[in-house]
Formats: structure tokens, sequence, C-alpha cells
């Protein structure tokens, strides 16, 4: 992708982003508001996980850290606010700059596994403090606050919230983006791609690691603080391990090794999350299913498609790839379709209303299920007969596109011409042979 | 002879009861061409290691420029103006390679921390950047990724970042291992031509470039050096025949 068609690509998005209060209703905006926090967090996490290839397990130690920050600030000088209601997430990500840069300076130490041990340890301890230190975190009931008016707004409403929120994300993904292209910036991937050979260059590599450490921790304390502003309360439900899990499948879904990737994989789950969560009860399992399809089919994330299919098209042309296209999403759509259909049935069927139906009706052995606003009887085949044969169906579909594929590769392995394409779609790995005098 | 640029007395290293480096002693003077030789297991790569600052020495001292360096961090000793390549090829293979010497470049200007400014925009860091590029003839694989590049170009890469700290002392280890005999004529005329002005060790398995290319050999046989000497002292030292150049006959 050229640098004008990314350029105009963001600059719609900004666009659409700005408008959604205009286009969304109110429900659908506070999910615009999760939405944009957790692309934020995610982007703050990738510079970590993504571009200095350290795996924290842990980094809701640094969300809820920079959303307690924000809610005693907004508490303090007797409820006035320590700062004016849209500087606050500055608190934030100062604590969490703090935080980050004492905990990184530990994790740091090691590398690989032991490093995701020390994160995990590190949040583990804040995670098991926090109900115990009812002064700082409020205890069960959490630390609530208000949002105060400020520069002539009242922030009473979504909206104003909304642009709030906004505001920060743009500025903070921004300033992220634009960190890559300083000399830290190249050094992080530096570190991910070989951190030896940059301590033989003379680097400080741990002291390069604590850096991005705090950074990414300060970028997670701002995304904490802005859903403190959003909730105007925190809990220490925040520094509960599933926020660190969730952060690291939305980066991956994303796609890590793009910039907007894990941004686009935070906003897209927590979208569905949002709209899942009244249509389904196994939202979990959904959420972890993707998880693990994309990773053993997409290991480049979603962000990764677009990088594909293109190279793709330039292989073989639009006019040869798109039946392998409509192949393609042909059966994903009846293999999710299966996958949910069989999932709905039996979430219903082992569900303690289904308990409780049997007991009310003992004269039938298995009482229907409603799905889709139609009655199904989990005794009879016909009913599991639906989700066989939308498996059954997206399987052929899979093999038919397996074949096409195969015909497309052999068709053009045939002509000499496309060498070059196929050597710059396949990573050439040179066997590092050694000969010895 | 003039203050040697690197002075190893009684360098030992033991792994456990393991005896690796059994006193090493050895001089390296200024602007020479230094080859260290020997059979698989002599050391050669555990002696770079404890120079470059990889391993801590058990005993004995080195120094270098004057000052002991022996158990330093290698990112101490890199900054004092000793630089190394590795026996395996180590670069940063999922970036360009002309990222990869910009990284090497970027030290030397002191930038670790700075993210108050774009890379892109420092003219002094890219021209020094293109100028190594143009030095090891790589300009024209600027865009690649090192990983896929030929593994001789890879090695042509690590030498471009191994001086891109303008070092005073060039540890290259096998710089040619695996590669064909053209690559390595070109490779021994490249590193001829780059280190020129500087000190260079080196440790390589054939024997062709160690003869044509070092002023001075050192044979390492079981942890400590058993000759030094010009290519021809060496050629004629009964012992270093017998240790090492006469199994070499027989291989």
């Amino acid at each position: 992708m050229t640098m004008k068609t990314t350029l105009s690509i963001v600059a719609a998005g900004v666009a659409l982003l700005l408008a959604a209060p205009v286009l969304l209703s109110q429900g659908l905006l506070n999910a615009a508001v999760q939405m944009l926090i957790a692309a934020l967090f995610a982007s703050a996490y990738n510079v970590l996980c993504g571009q200095a290839g350290m795996l924290s397990f842990g980094h809701a130690a640094y969300f809820g850290v920079g959303a307690f920050a924000t809610v005693h600030a907004m508490n303090a000088v007797g409820g006035a606010g320590l700062l004016p209601t849209p500087l606050l997430p500055l608190v934030g990500a100062g604590l969490g700059l703090v935080f980050g840069g004492v905990a990184g300076w530990f994790a740091t130490k090691r590398t690989g596994t032991y490093f995701a041990m020390i994160t995990l340890a590190i949040a583990e301890l804040v995670h098991s403090l926090a109900p115990h230190l009812k002064g700082l975190f409020g205890g069960e009931a959490g630390v609530s606050s208000m949002r105060m008016p400020a520069w002539g707004f009242d922030f009473g409403s979504t909206t104003q919230v909304y642009y709030l929120v906004l505001g920060w994300t743009l500025l903070c993904v921004g300033l992220l983006y634009l960190y890559t292209r300083t000399p830290l910036g190249r050094l992080t991937c530096g570190l991910r791609e070989n951190s030896q050979r940059l301590r033989f260059l003379g680097y400080d590599v741990h002291g390069l690691g604590v850096a991005v450490f705090a950074i990414s921790a300060m970028f997670s304390g701002v995304a904490g603080a802005l859903q403190v502003l959003s909730n105007e309360s925190a809990n220490y439900v925040v520094f509960d391990p599933a926020l660190s899990a969730s952060v690291i499948l939305n980066c991956f879904i994303g796609g890590v090794s793009v910039f907007l990737g894990p941004a686009l994989g935070a906003a897209l789950m927590t979208f569905f999350g949002y709209a899942m969560s009244d249509l389904t009860r196994s939202w979990l399992l959904y959420q972890g299913i993707l998880f693990v399809l994309v990773m053993l089919f997409m290991p480049a994330g979603l962000a990764g498609l677009p990088g594909t299919l293109g190279r793709l098209r330039r292989r073989f042309g639009l006019a040869r790839l798109l039946p392998l296209v409509l192949l393609s999403v042909g059966a994903a759509s009846l293999l999710s379709l299966g996958g949910t259909f069989a999932v709905e049935l039996l979430q219903r069927v082992f569900s303690q209303d289904y308990r409780a139906a049997v007991q009310m009706n003992p004269g039938v052995a298995w009482p229907d299920v409603t799905l889709l606003s139609r009655a199904w009887s989990p005794g009879s085949p016909a009913t599991w007969a639906v989700p066989a044969a939308l498996f059954a169906v997206g399987l052929a579909l899979v093999w038919f596109a397996r074949r096409l594929h195969r015909a497309l590769e052999e068709g053009e392995s045939a002509p000499p011409s496309v060498a070059s394409a196929s050597a710059s779609a396949t990573v050439v790995n040179v066997p590092v042979t050694r000969s010895l005098a | 002879m003039t203050e040697p640029v690197l002075r190893i007395r009684g360098l030992r290293k033991s792994f456990g009861p393991t005896e690796i480096m059994r006193g090493v002693d050895l001089d390296l003077v200024n602007a020479e061409r230094h080859a260290l030789i020997g059979p698989n297991g002599a050391g050669k790569s555990t002696l770079f290691h404890l120079l470059s600052g990889h391993l801590a020495p058990s005993a004995g001292e080195i120094v270098f420029d004057g000052r002991s360096i022996g158990g330093r961090t290698p990112q101490a000793i890199n900054r004092l103006g000793l630089a190394r390549s590795f026996q395996i090829t180590n670069v940063f293979p999922k970036l360009s390679v002309f990222e990869n010497i910009r990284l090497a470049v970027m030290r030397v200007h002191g930038l670790q921390y700075s993210f108050w400014k774009f890379i892109d925009n420092d003219r002094v860091i890219r021209r020094e950047t293109e100028r190594l590029l143009e030095l090891v003839r790589l300009t024209a694989r600027a865009a690649t990724l090192a990983g896929e590049m030929a593994y001789s170009e890879q090695r042509s890469l690590e030498i471009a970042m191994t001086l891109a700290s303008d070092p005073r002392l060039i540890l290259l280890d096998e710089p040619m291992a695996g590669m064909a005999t053209e690559e390595t004529h070109y490779t021994a005329q490249l590193i001829r031509e780059v280190t020129k002005g500087r000190t260079l060790m080196i440790v390589e398995h054939d024997m062709d470039v160690v003869f044509s290319l070092s002023d001075r050999i050192s044979v390492l046989v079981y942890g400590q050096v058993i000759a030094t000497g010009t290519p021809d002292e060496i050629r004629n030292d009964a012992r270093v025949k017998e240790a090492y150049l006469g199994e070499e006959a027989h291989a």
C-alpha cells in the first residue's frame, strides 16, 4: 500500500470517528467509548509485545494503576480534581510510567518465558493486594468520583465523554506511531529481532527494555484513566488477569506486526463482546475459538489479511482469485454457522433452565429448546442434522478451495516470468552450512 | 615493538572442572592483521567471547588500549573500540539491510534513548549508513530484509555493522565459513580493504585465506598458544606441523 492510500484510509477513519455521535445511538456510542479505550490499551501493549517482542502477561496492572491514579486525582482537592477533567489522563500516564519503570526494571532483567513469568507475578501481586488495601482501592465497592465541568464543558453527556476519549485515543495512538519513527522506536524492533546483537553493538539492552516497558505502561495508564473518566469509578476488578489476557488476544487477533492491527482487533472484539453478550452466553468460548483459529490459519492476524489478498491478487489477477475468495468466504460462513448453531443448542441443553424445564414436564424426555425464534427438539436427529449439514457443506467448500488454490499454484509455477513474484512472497531461508578446513 | 593494542597474559577460563583456556599469552600490535588458527575445540571462539565480554575470564588479564577489559560487559567493551562479528550470522533478520546498519551507526552517535526526533531526518546518520553500505557493496540491497539475502551478503552486512562503531580492534569469527571459493575471495578482499588502518584478529579455517591475509598467525591448541609468527614461520614450525597442519593433511 502506498503512503497516499494509507493516509486517505486513516483520514476517512478519523472522519468517521468524529461523526460517530451523529450516526450512533446512545448505547452504541457507549460501546464506541469502550472500543476506543480497548484500542488504545492494545496499541500501548503492542509496543512491548509486537514491536519489542516481549510477551507481558500482566498488563492489567498498568491499566489499573492508571485508573486508580486518575480516580484519586479526580477526588483530590475536596472533589475539585487535581487537574481540569480533560487533563486528568496525564495523571494516569505519569503513574503508569513510574510503576512501569519500576516493574520493568525487574521484568526486563530476564527475557522470554522468565520475563513473562515476572510480569505475571507482578500483576498477581497487585491483584491479590488490591482487595486488602481498602483505603487505596476502595474494597468491594471501589472508588467512585464525578467528572467536574471544565473549559466550558460539563462532561455530562455521552457525546462529550466520547469526544474526550476520542481526543486522547487519537493523540496517544498518533504519538505511538511517531514513536516508531524515532531512534528509540527503531531500537525497539532491534530488541525483538536480536537483543544479543544490540548488546555487541554497544547498546545497554536492559536500559532499552526498561524504557520500552515504561512507555508501554504509560500509555496503558492513559487507557485506564480514560476508562475511569468514562465510568466515574474504579474497582479492583481492573487488576483481574482476564484483562491482561484479553489485551493479548486482541493484539494477536488484530495482528501484532501491523501498527494499527492491535487497535482494530481490540475495537472489533470489544464490539462483538458488546453485541454478543445480549445474544449469547457463550461469547468467551467464541472469543477463544476465534483466537485459536486466527493463530492456526492467519498467524499475521486480521490486519495481515489485506496484505495476503493483495499479494495473491498480484500473482494470480483478480479474475482468477475471485472464485477462490468467494469459496473461502462461503466455507468460513457455513462452518461458523454450523459451529455457532451446535454451540448454542448444546449451551441450551446443558443450561439450568433446561434442567428446570425437564423437571416441569416429566412426560417429555427431551423438551424443545428455542433458537432463532423456532422450537427444536434435542432428541430428534433432524435437529442435529442442521449443524451437521452446514459443517459438511462448509468442509466440502474448503476442499474445493484448497484444490483451486493448488491448481492456481501449479498453473503459476510453469512460466518462468513469475519466479521473482514467488520469491518475494516466500521468505527464503538461507541454510547455515559450515565447511571445516 | 610499540605498545601492543591488545595484551593478553595468563588468560584462563574453565567451565566447572573443564579448563578451556589454559593460560594464553598473546600480543596484538597496531594495525596488524592477526589470524588465530587451531584445531576444533582449541578454544578460539571462547577466546573471542572472553575478549568481547560475552564470558568473564577465570584468571589472567586482558589489556586493550591500556585498559583492563577482562570481565567487563559487552557494551562497555564495544564502546572502548573493540567490535566483533559472530561465527553464526548475527544480524536483525526481519529488518532491512539499511536498518541493520543504521542501528549500528546510531549507537556511535549516542542515540539510544532519543524519542524526540525522527531518525529519517537525521542526515549524519543517513550519510554514514550509506557510506558503510557502499563500502561493503550492499547499496543495491538496502531495502532487502537482511534474513532474505544470500549468506555471503549477510556476512558482508555483519562486517559493515562491525565497522560502524569505528573500532580500533575488530574480531572476525570465521567470516568465510560456509562460503563458496568465489565468495571467499571476494570477502577476503573486502576484509583487506575495510580493515585498513585497524587492528584485525580473525579466526578462520580456510588456510589459503589465513596465509594470504594475515601479517602474523597464532596457533591455539588445547587452550594455549603454541606458536606466534609470520605466515612463513608458522608454515615451517615443527610443533605447528605436528599439532595442527599435520592433522589437517590427514583429514
